[in-house]
């Protein structure tokens, strides 16, 4: 491992925003939060195990939790406006 | 060490300036580009956020964006150099894609980041301090408070509209 500061402070935040989304009361309001911390997961992938093929687990991992939020949140925006 | 921890907060600046520059200028804060984008900009004025940072926060949650594209291309860069930033713009374009976003604010966000960080290499910067400065500044944006970074990027867009 490369950059063992860089590497703990994106732990910390991802670990940081998932307690405020777990905190968080309102389901649209967790979102945000959350993609903090896919952020911070992602940064972590590459620089835990640098290598070209990371790139594209943690563009797919980034890539797959943000349309997840997207599905979360338009089918929570047309519940709650039928 | 003391030396790293200032490198990191310059690109945290560096990264901050560069997405919020171009997602501004893609008009993310004009409206929420999906339902779900759009419920969540709704949701944070109604906890007393601004409407049109709202749906900037919105749009980065429900699509990759110029904050996502600076983060991949960092992360690109790190582990291939300027081809790899380039791979990370074609991968940030096809998330685009997949996530119906017509816009090109990740694309070209991923593609301008991998210059700058190219630039900031030559005076004594790492690639690996843009990885994590991209996450503390996503974390200002998204992470700490949404009222007072929803007023923050709603007046950028009054300034800039």
């Amino acid at each position: 491992m490369e950059s063992l500061i860089a590497a703990s402070i994106c732990l910390i935040i991802a670990v940081y925003c998932a307690i405020r989304a777990v905190l968080e009361r309102e389901t649209l309001l967790k979102l945000p939060f959350v993609n903090v911390m896919n952020f911070g997961i992602a940064g972590l992938i590459v620089l835990i195990l640098p290598h070209p093929l990371t790139l594209v687990a943690a563009a797919a991992y980034f890539v797959g939790s943000t349309l997840e939020a997207n599905a979360i949140a338009s089918a929570y925006a047309r519940r709650e406006q039928p | 060490m003391l030396e790293e921890y200032g490198q990191i907060l310059i690109a945290t600046a560096i990264a901050w300036i560069l997405f919020v520059t171009i997602d501004v200028f893609w008009r993310l804060p004009e409206k929420g580009g999906v339902s779900g984008a759009d419920a969540i900009g709704s949701a944070i004025a109604k906890h007393g956020g601004d409407q049109h940072g709202g749906w900037m926060i919105g749009n980065i949650v429900s699509s990759p964006d110029a904050s996502a594209g600076t983060l991949l291309a960092a992360c690109g860069f790190f582990v291939a150099g300027i081809p790899g930033g380039i791979a990370a713009a074609a991968l940030v374009y096809a998330g685009n894609r997949i996530c119906h976003d017509s816009g090109y604010a990740g694309t070209s966000g991923a593609l301008i980041a991998t210059f700058v960080i190219a630039g900031c290499m030559q005076i004594g910067f790492g690639a690996s301090d843009f990885i994590v400065g991209t996450v503390i500044a996503i974390l200002t944006i998204q992470g700490i408070s949404h009222p007072h970074a929803s007023r923050i990027l709603g007046r950028l867009w009054r300034w800039r509209a």
